[in-house]
């Protein structure tokens, strides 16, 4: 498999005796789009954050691009450039403009000059819809805008696969549509991307394969027709029914 | 960056010990550091500019002349003289200090200079008369002096209470208030005292009669001894012994004295005749305060860095730094730098040092806590962030979390300066003139306590609101 992007084996993370993630194998495909739904304490996230090593791993292998993620002699600095990640809460640079939020990593490592990286600044942020806010301070933008600015600044880096942690989870629902829409145009571009979610209109529009975790195991996986139309397990059901009433 | 942050760290400390190191080669060959105590006249006191006279300066400096050596005069106070001889940190002292056996298990005294006993004296208006109207009541005495020792040793057969102060001023203010009924002090102290229209009154015969040495640290500095002894005996010989003695205890002290008294002692003619003196003590508070804010920064920055490093050692370090040095009192810390190290070591370090790095130590100390609290008030999401994006944990924090930490810092820091200017008073215990120090020496001469302290507090608080003006601008700066 020469197209594998992501290939987890065995990853198990503990804190303190709470045994988080038990033994999980988990791949992703070069350009597929993988959605992992759940209940919340299943785990989800904090794979997601072993994935750039954001949470160390306890024990097991995370390769990513043919490099392993989980050994510490690897350069996780220079490994991070190409995962770009996108949080629950956005993680704007309170203290920098729009603009300065989507320069500050590529120019300060030396990927591109400033005049460079403000015209790419500019072109991502005209791609999230925000091409007039780049002066602007991220105090001053709503939460959805806040998320659009924290996507291009991720994008802006390059990176080959990107990781979504809930990202419309902290959302007015109204923000909500604007943020799916740039998460759909990079899909549709050939993004590899990794998705926590509890949009399954998201998930069942977008995603190539869909995971359902829960108590730190993949319980079910499949594209979203076998997952959300025929669930094979018991807990799948009970969640699906309980998420899509709502 | 973590290694140019402990490079960076390393050479501060260097520097700070190169510092140290270099200082005490000031000292050379003919040149001796002695220390008093300049509240204390007749025998050491400032005259009104600020010149150190009385009987033992006159005495050390014509003995001196007599055997061609220089003296370098330290105004420590009579406790911090002692210790700083003891610590090596000074050659010899000459503060009034009488002759007991106590003290030759730790000193080397010269032949006695002056003779002296203990008197008792009491407010103008007190009944009190001898020593069993002290039954029940309170006496004050001065630390350290042969008063205290004397008042310690009889106040169980006389049924009083001792409550020592370390200056004679205070000593003599809680008896004339009332608080006390009674202090015990040398006689040509007292006397001199009471001619300077003190407000008290000698009640008691000189007993307990002491005599009056100079003093090395036993075994040390003999040769400053031997010359101190035949130059004593060479001015007895040609009568300038004499002469010096009257002029501080004969009828002529008596009426400079009286000239003294008609000083103008209003606020604005204390300011005048004090003028030069409180200069240069506000000088020397401003230069032991920006020195010190600004090693104390560095120091606290440095150490609150080092707390927030992903290093277990690094945060270990931190935290028992800031520990060691926000627990000890600024007075024990200042003490056990000046004469505690050297007394060890061996070597001197000059009290202005001494001071800075008490203050950089302590002051930093607080830095560092407020440094550390600040980096970990920014959320953890903006950390994470940074670093997702491929950004190393130097350039995260730099770019990153330190410009939104400093913001959150900013009001602790104008705190800290103002902290650190006040603290700087705590330094006169180890004899350094700055503002406190200066308004003590004026006081032991003029004894006009209220108004002269009531100087030193208006000019702190103008010093501390220029203090304050100025941060509050830098502030709107880094905000704006």
């Amino acid at each position: 498999m020469t197209n594998l992007k992501v290939d987890v084996t065995n990853l198990n993370k503990n804190y303190g005796d709470n045994h988080v993630l038990k033994g999980i194998d988990f791949k992703v495909a070069s350009n597929e789009v993988v959605v992992l739904i759940g209940p919340s304490g299943s785990g989800k996230s904090t794979l997601l954050r072993c994935l750039n090593r954001l949470e160390e791993p306890t024990s097991g292998s995370i390769i990513i691009d043919g490099q392993d993620i989980s050994n510490s002699k690897t350069n996780i600095d220079k490994a991070r450039e190409n995962i770009g990640m996108v949080f629950q809460h956005f993680n704007l640079f309170n203290n920098l403009t729009v603009g300065q939020n989507v320069e500050l990593a590529p120019t300060e490592l030396g990927k591109i000059s400033k005049d460079k990286a403000a015209q790419q600044a500019k072109k991502l942020l005209a791609t999230v819809g925000l091409a007039d806010k780049y002066n602007a301070k991220p105090q001053s933008l709503s939460g959805g805008q806040k998320q659009r600015v924290a996507i291009a600044r991720a994008l802006a880096m390059n990176p080959d696969i990107m990781l979504f942690d809930e990202p419309t989870s902290a959302l007015d629902p109204e923000m909500v549509g604007d943020v799916l829409e740039v998460m759909k145009k990079l899909a549709k571009n050939g993004m590899t991307m990794v998705v926590v979610t509890h949009e399954m209109g998201f998930a069942k529009e977008m995603a190539d394969r869909v995971v359902f975790m829960a108590d730190g195991v993949v319980v079910e996986e499949g594209t979203p027709e076998e997952v959300f139309d025929h669930p094979q397990n018991d807990r799948t059901q009970a969640f699906l029914e309980k998420v899509i009433n709502v | 960056m973590k290694h140019k942050f402990l490079v960076f760290f390393a050479m501060f400390f260097a520097s700070l010990a190169l510092f140290i190191w270099q200082a005490p080669q000031v000292h050379a060959d003919k040149t001796y550091t002695i220390g008093t105590d300049v509240t204390f006249p007749p025998f050491v006191y400032a005259n009104s500019n600020n010149k150190y006279v009385g009987i033992d300066m006159e005495l050390i400096r014509s003995i001196a002349k007599e055997e061609g050596f220089k003296v370098n005069i330290k105004p420590l106070g009579f406790n911090a003289a002692v210790q700083s001889l003891s610590s090596g940190q000074i050659d010899g002292v000459i503060a009034g200090m009488t002759i007991t056996n106590e003290r030759k298990q730790t000193l080397d005294f010269s032949t006695p200079y002056y003779e002296s006993g203990i008197v008792m004296a009491v407010a103008k208006n007190s009944k009190i008369s001898n020593l069993k109207d002290l039954k029940g009541k309170t006496v004050a005495v001065k630390t350290g002096t042969q008063g205290a020792t004397y008042a310690n040793s009889i106040k169980n057969k006389y049924g009083f209470k001792v409550v020592t102060f370390d200056d004679s001023d205070n000593v003599y203010n809680d008896v004339k208030t009332g608080n006390s009924a009674a202090c015990f002090d040398d006689s040509a102290v007292l006397n001199y005292g009471v001619k300077t229209g003190l407000g008290l009154k000698i009640v008691t015969k000189p007993t307990d009669i002491g005599q009056y040495g100079f003093a090395v640290k036993k075994g040390q500095n003999q040769k400053l001894l031997k010359m101190f002894n035949a130059g004593l005996a060479k001015l007895k010989k040609n009568g300038k012994y004499d002469q010096i003695i009257k002029k501080y205890t004969g009828k002529k002290a008596t009426s400079k004295t009286n000239k003294s008294n008609s000083e103008d002692r209003t606020f604005l003619g204390l300011l005048k005749q004090n003028g030069q003196a409180i200069t240069n003590g506000i000088v020397e508070t401003l230069k032991l305060t920006v020195v010190s804010i600004i090693c104390a920064t560095i120091f606290g920055i440095l150490i609150g860095l080092l707390g927030v490093l992903p290093n277990k050692f690094a945060r270990g370090l931190s935290t028992t730094i800031v520990y060691i040095f926000r627990g000890l009192p600024l007075l024990v810390l200042a003490l056990f730098i000046y004469n505690g190290i050297p007394s060890l070591t061996g070597t001197k370090i000059p009290a202005f040092v001494a001071g800075i790095i008490t203050l950089t130590l302590n002051e930093g100390a607080y830095t560092a806590a407020f440094v550390k609290g600040g980096i970990e008030a920014v959320d953890s999401g903006q950390m994470e962030a940074a670093r997702s994006l491929g950004l190393p944990f130097g350039k995260a924090m730099r770019k990153v979390i330190l410009p939104q930490g400093i913001r959150i810092m900013i009001p602790s820091f104008i705190n800290q300066f103002i902290i650190t200017l006040k603290d700087t008073s705590i330094l006169s215990i180890i004899g350094i003139l700055e503002l406190t120090q200066t308004g003590k020496i004026i006081i032991a001469r003029n004894l006009e306590g209220f108004k002269v302290w009531a100087i030193i507090a208006i000019i702190y608080l103008v010093i501390i609101t220029v203090l304050t003006l100025l941060s509050n601008w830098i502030e709107r700066r880094i905000n704006g």
